[in-house]
Order: structure tokens, then C-alpha cells, then sequence
């Protein structure tokens, strides 16, 4: 028969997660709550509200204190119309994977229902806000978790936010060409037959006219 | 001997798909190696936000072109949270068995494309072979081959046609036979284990660190699995158990590692199906008709501003993810933002570091069997 996690264990997981990060970082605008998913399974996950100042400490935090120990998605929103306090939102989605290096010929089972404490597999989603500048910023966690490393570039190659001491940061899905600061999911522009302008308006060349044009042959 | 970079692909048999690695060599031996992609980014994240969130499933059906259905599937899961949305349980089952069936004819894909990298064009045209039966079983479920548009927010398209139930007991009850004959095939020949077993080590920790997941972690010996650790639809209702290997080495799971936990993976993908079809609430040989509340819930359009939806789903190459944020264009008719993790993504850059001290003929052992698809990655 399958098992799965319960959603009693997600719970006390979550709650305990939450409660360790908000004895740890209390009074310091960081705040932790556990909030359920609100499709059919209503699962537990913990979402933290960082700001950037902190997001370092808490990242060390979560990674080394509540093992969580995967990076699975950094995502990058930019509204302009979000008021001077919310320009931009970096929301990273942390996994608490129980996970070990296995000796030779065993490997480890998991029984989810028999699992406990920091063996639970936990989700946390980590929101941090950054105020309306035109060159948004937040540290790089490329130190604490590796697969950091390639979201972050995504991040930026996207969406345009800065990760601050991130090594070898350069363009991945856009052309390495592309023109210095465009990045696309930002929310001045706008798809082409919505009255677009930009980089892609005539890629095939067709409107281009000859540099002789005019003259007479 | 004087190293250099030399390019493999985008153009290469061993990219299964459009990118770059460039290796520099030193001789025969790989020492530095650098992944490029983006060669078929096509802007999904940012085409979504014009559009509802009826219109997005075939936008993401696309992302992968040999799993359409997981990853179709995954979005669902995403919306159906932002929207709240709660699905009747045989849309969950109905869901259920076609996922598996696209974890079959995309694992089959797999096996198909690793068989020439390594040498054996036989595994090509038996794994299509096979893999034809589960399209064709998909085919009557969403109308097509390969992009099926099939789920919908609240439920599927239409509920599985009468008959269907029996042809899929059949065709599992051959494939399961197949199996084994792909292992007899496999498993002793030794330019198959020659060239797997003792290349591409990787350890669990390391991958989980790196952010890989699925079936390529699972290999290493660890039994983690999205189904039952962070659980969706109803796999803790129908029989299975997560597919493991037994790594030998201390260095982690090989080449061999990987492809054996994807065989066993099958196998688990055909007795859940099988367990699953007899279990379908409203009986297996039943048609309801379209929209009728035993396969497609009620479900709003509109989400409103501030409303988030994640969704966490074990596509066939790994976790996928994702996540969206409500109160888009026409007053939350479309998502403010959609975001989406591909495994492959974060897959390709670690794998491209493994090779490192493996000599050039390894590169399409290694690079196959971590299974990669670049419509995913480049999104």
C-alpha cells in the first residue's frame, strides 16, 4: 500500500520550524507562519517574511539549524505599481529533504509515517521585499546552497535582480548579446502584438532596408 | 599535452536536444566543462500572463514534448491551489493513471534515445514499439499523441472512454513481459555494462545540495519521492513503493544505478496503474459525460491580488515546480506571475561538473542517463 506524510506530521513539523525561526530572529521584522495549501490535500508549509538585510543570517539558518537542505525555486516579481515599500519580490522555495550518503549496498528506507522531529519532509517558502529602486538587490545564497546557483542566474537573466556576491553571474536563457539591462519579465515590457517595441519587433529582418537605399544603381 | 575546449552540440547525438557543452580536454581526459543553453527559450513564464488560466495547460503540455501530461499535470496542481479548488476523486485517479502512463512512455523515450549513445540501436526500435501503446492509450484520452491539453482546473477534459480500462490491463500485462525482456537483453551484454557500470559517479548528498532530485537521487539510494513526501492526488491509496537502487560504491550511483532504478520504476508505474483502475470510484467501465461532476469540479477564474499557488510534482526526470501569483490582467483572470522549476535546468549545469576526470567517450554514457530534455530546461 502507498503512504504518504500525514497531515499531522506536516503540521508539527511546520509548527516547530516556524516557532524555532521566530525564537531565533524575533523582533527583527523577520517573521515565520504556518500556512496550508488550499488545494485538496491542505498541507502545511512555513512561509518567512525576510528582509534583505537578513535574508543571509536566516538562509544559514534554515540550511544548517532546520536542515533545510534544498533550493529548489527562486523567483523574481516586479511591481511597479506595488507602492514604495514592494518594488520587487525575490521568493525562494526551500525543501527539507531526509537525505544521507549511503554505504554500499543498503540504502535507506523511508517509511513516512513512522518519521519524525527534522526527518519530516518540510517546505518553506521564503519571501523577502525589496522597496521600488530601479536596481534591486538581495544576497547571493550560492554559499549556503549550490543549486542556488543557477536559479539565482535565471533570476537576473529574467527579471533583472541583483545577487549580490554571486560568482559568475551571466546570461543563461536570453542571447548573450542581449542588450545590458533587458530583462524580459519585467513588467515595462510587453509581448509583441500587444503594441510592442523592443528587441524582438522585426527579428527576421524583413523591415530592415539596404544602406543604399535611395540612390540610384 | 596541451589542453583545449572543444564544443559538443548544440548539434550532437548526445545533447538529446538543443545545447551547448563545451569541454576542455587534455587529451582524452575531461578537465573543465562549461553548459550553455537557452537555444529554444520561448518566453512561457512571460507569454502566461496574458493568458487565462484555461489557456495556460497547453502552454505547459509544451514544455516538455515527451511528458507532456506530468507536466501539464504540475501546473494544474498549482492553479487548482491559487484557486482553491477541490477535485473529485476519480478525476484524481483518472489524472493519476494518465500521468503514470506518460512516466512509462517517457521513461521508454529515455531508453530508446540512451540505447544509441551507448551503442545499441536494437533498445531504439523496441522502445518505440512499446512506447507507440501508451500514446496510443493517451491518444484516447486527449485526443493526441503527444500534447494532450488533457486536465483542466477542477478535474480532466472528458472521463475515461468505456473499453479504455481493459485495453490498458492488457497493454501493461504485455509490457511488464517486455521489461523483462529489455533486461535479459540489457543486463547481459557487456558493452552495455562495460560502458555504464564504474562511470559518472554521484553522490546523494551532493545531488540534493545541487538541487537534483527524482529518479537520478532515488538512484543513490535515498527513498525520497514527491508522491509521499509532499503528497498530491491519491498515490497513497493505490499499491506502490517508491523505486530504489542499492548503490556499490561509496562514490554514489553510476551510470548502471540510474538506469536500473528507471527499469524498476516502470515496473512500480505498471502496478499502480493496474491497482489504480480497478479502485476508480464510479467503476472502470463507466463513461460519465463531460463536465459531470464526477470528474470536473466547479472552479472559479479569477484569483484575487496577494493569492499565491505552489505546486510540488514528481514529473518523470525529477521534482517540478510551480508557482504562481494571482491578480493579473482583467481583474485576476490571468496570473501576475508564473514561475516554473524545471528539473532538468538544474540538472544539466551539475552533470556537466560530474564528467570532470572522465574521458571524452563517457560524455553520452553520463550525460544520457541523468535523462535530459531541453524543452524543459529552456522553457
Amino acid at each position: 500500500m502507498g503512504m504518504r506524510i500525514t497531515n499531522a506530521q506536516a503540521d508539527s513539523a511546520a509548527e516547530n520550524a516556524a516557532a524555532a525561526i521566530n525564537g531565533r530572529f524575533g523582533g527583527s521584522e523577520v517573521a515565520a507562519t504556518v500556512e496550508h495549501h488550499a488545494n485538496a490535500l491542505k498541507m502545511a508549509f512555513v512561509r518567512v517574511s525576510v528582509p534583505p538585510q537578513h535574508w543571509m543570517a536566516v538562509a544559514k539558518h534554515l540550511r544548517f539549524d532546520l536542515n533545510a537542505n534544498y533550493c529548489s525555486m527562486v523567483t523574481g516579481t516586479h511591481y511597479p505599481e506595488g507602492g514604495d515599500e514592494r518594488g520587487w519580490e525575490v521568493v525562494y522555495h526551500l525543501m527539507r529533504q531526509p537525505v544521507v550518503d549511503q554505504a554500499p549496498h543498503t540504502n535507506t528506507v523511508h517509511v513516512a509515517e513512522d518519521l519524525e522531529g527534522e526527518d519530516i519532509p518540510l517546505e518553506f517558502e521564503v519571501v523577502v521585499t525589496l522597496p521600488q529602486t530601479s536596481s534591486p538587490s538581495v544576497p547571493s545564497v550560492q554559499s549556503v546552497w549550490v543549486g542556488a546557483d543557477w536559479n539565482e542566474k535565471e533570476t537576473w537573466d529574467l527579471v533583472g535582480i541583483q545577487f549580490e556576491g554571486h560568482d559568475n553571474m551571466h546570461r543563461v536563457l536570453n542571447p548573450h548579446d542581449s542588450p545590458e539591462g533587458f530583462h524580459p519579465l519585467q513588467k515595462q515590457h510587453k509581448i509583441r502584438y500587444h503594441d510592442f517595441n523592443e528587441m524582438y519587433d522585426d527579428a527576421q529582418g524583413f523591415g530592415r532596408k539596404p544602406t543604399d537605399e535611395g540612390r540610384v544603381k | 599535452m596541451a589542453q583545449m575546449w572543444i564544443t559538443m552540440g548544440p548539434q550532437h547525438p548526445m545533447t538529446h536536444g538543443l545545447w551547448t557543452l563545451r569541454v576542455k580536454v587534455d587529451g582524452e581526459t575531461v578537465v573543465d566543462t562549461d553548459a550553455e543553453l537557452g537555444y529554444i527559450h520561448r518566453g512561457v513564464e512571460k507569454i502566461a500572463e496574458s493568458r487565462d488560466f484555461t489557456q495556460i495547460t497547453p502552454y505547459c503540455d509544451r514544455l516538455c514534448y515527451v511528458s507532456a501530461m506530468t507536466w501539464a499535470n504540475s501546473y494544474i496542481y498549482a492553479a487548482e491551489d491559487l484557486l482553491e479548488v477541490e477535485v473529485p476523486e476519480r478525476a484524481e485517479y483518472v489524472r493519476l493513471i494518465a500521468a503514470e502512463c506518460q512516466r512509462l512512455a517517457s521513461h521508454l523515450m529515455w531508453l530508446g534515445a540512451y540505447g544509441p549513445d551507448i551503442g545499441s540501436l536494437t533498445l531504439m526500435t523496441w522502445c518505440m514499439r512499446d512506447r507507440e501503446m501508451f500514446l496510443d492509450l493517451l491518444q484516447e484520452l486527449g485526443g493526441s499523441r503527444m500534447h494532450y491539453n488533457y486536465p483542466r482546473v477542477g478535474g480532466v477534459k472528458r472521463d475515461i472512454p468505456v473499453g479504455f480500462a481493459d485495453r490498458l490491463i492488457a497493454k501493461i500485462k504485455l509490457f511488464e513481459h517486455r521489461i523483462d525482456e529489455y533486461e535479459m537483453m540489457l543486463d547481459e551484454s557487456t558493452i552495455w555494462l562495460v560502458r555504464l557500470q564504474g562511470v559518472g559517479y554521484a553522490k546523494a548528498e551532493d545531488m540534493v545540495n545541487a538541487g537534483v532530485s527524482g529518479p537520478n537521487i532515488r538512484a543513490a539510494g535515498v527513498n525520497y519521492d514527491v508522491r509521499w513526501a509532499h503528497p498530491y492526488s491519491v498515490y497513497d491509496q493505490v499499491d506502490w513503493e517508491p523505486a530504489v537502487e542499492k548503490p556499490t560504491s561509496v562514490k554514489g550511483a553510476d551510470c548502471y544505478d540510474r538506469y536500473r532504478v528507471r527499469m524498476e520504476e516502470m515496473r512500480q508505474s505498471c502496478r499502480m496503474m493496474l491497482d489504480a483502475i480497478e479502485k476508480i470510484p464510479g467503476g472502470k467501465n463507466t463513461n460519465y459525460a463531460n463536465g459531470d461532476e464526477m470528474i470536473l469540479a466547479k472552479a472559479p477564474t479569477r484569483a484575487p491580488e496577494g493569492a499565491t499557488g505552489f505546486s510540488h510534482y514528481e514529473c518523470t526526470r525529477g521534482a517540478s515546480q510551480f508557482y504562481i501569483q494571482g491578480g493579473g490582467d482583467g481583474r485576476g483572470k490571468n496570473p501576475y506571475r508564473l514561475s516554473i522549476r524545471s528539473p532538468m535546468f538544474i540538472t544539466i549545469p551539475y552533470v556537466a561538473k560530474t564528467m570532470i576526470g572522465y574521458k571524452v567517450a563517457d560524455i553520452p554514457a553520463i550525460m544520457g542517463s541523468f535523462d535530459p530534455c531541453i524543452g524543459e530546461t529552456d522553457r
